[in-house]
C-alpha cells in the first residue's frame, strides 16, 4: 500500500519532533523510540560530563558573529540542549581563565555538545529505519 | 578536591568511550567490549602522545 502525503508529512513532523526532543534532553530521542538502555546512558553521562565541565570552571561561549571561533564553540556548547540554558540562567559557565582546568572545561562543555549532536543523529536514523 | 592532568583525560575518555560505544553497539554485551577497547585506546594512546611529546620541548 503506498503512502499518502498526509501519511508522509504525519512522518516528518514525527521525525523532526524525535530530534527536537533528543536535542533538548540528551537521550531523550532514544526513550521516545523504546531503546531505553541506550537513552538513560546518553541521559547520565552526557549530563554528568557537561556538569563536569562546569565544575572545571569552563565557559559556555557567547553567540558572538565578529568571532567564529568563539561563535563556533557556542554552537557545540549548545549542543547539549536545555541544559545549556539553564546552566546559563543559573549564572554558570561564567569561566574563570586563570583556572588551571579551565582548557579541560571548555573541552568537556563541548565534546558534550558535540557528542549530543551526534545522539541527536542516530535517533534520526533510528526514525528512517536505517537502524 | 585535587585534579590532574591525567585523571582529567582518563575521565575524558571514560565519557567519550561510553557514549560512542552506546551509539556504535546495540547489545550491551557488546558495548562494554567495544567500549573498554576504545577506553584503553584512548588512555594509551594519550599516555602514549604525552610521553613522544617530551622529547620535543617548546
Amino acid at each position: 500500500m503506498r503512502a499518502t502525503t498526509a501519511d508522509r508529512e504525519q512522518s516528518a513532523i514525527y521525525t523532526y519532533l524525535i530530534c527536537l526532543a533528543a536535542w533538548a534532553i540528551p537521550g531523550a530521542g532514544h526513550l521516545l523510540l523504546g531503546r531505553i538502555q541506550k537513552g538513560i546512558t546518553f541521559l547520565v553521562t552526557l549530563a554528568l560530563m557537561f556538569l563536569c565541565g562546569l565544575w572545571l570552571e569552563g565557559r559556555l561561549f557567547p553567540l558572538e558573529i565578529r568571532q567564529p571561533l568563539v561563535a563556533l564553540a557556542a554552537l557545540a556548547d549548545m549542543g547539549i540542549g536545555v541544559l545549556f540554558f539553564i546552566a546559563r540562567g543559573a549564572g554558570a559557565g561564567a569561566g574563570r581563565v586563570v583556572a588551571l582546568t579551565y582548557e579541560y572545561g571548555n573541552a568537556f562543555l563541548i565534546v558534550a555538545g558535540l557528542l549530543n549532536m551526534l545522539v541527536v543523529l542516530d535517533a534520526f536514523d533510528i526514525t528512517q529505519g536505517r537502524k | 578536591m585535587r585534579t590532574s592532568h591525567v585523571g582529567l583525560m582518563i575521565v575524558f575518555a571514560l565519557f567519550v568511550s561510553i557514549v560512542f560505544a552506546t551509539l556504535m553497539r546495540d547489545d550491551p554485551k557488546q558495548q562494554l567490549r567495544f567500549g573498554a577497547q576504545l577506553f584503553a585506546a584512548f588512555v594509551v594512546g594519550g599516555i602514549a602522545l604525552g610521553w613522544i611529546l617530551y622529547f620535543f620541548p617548546l
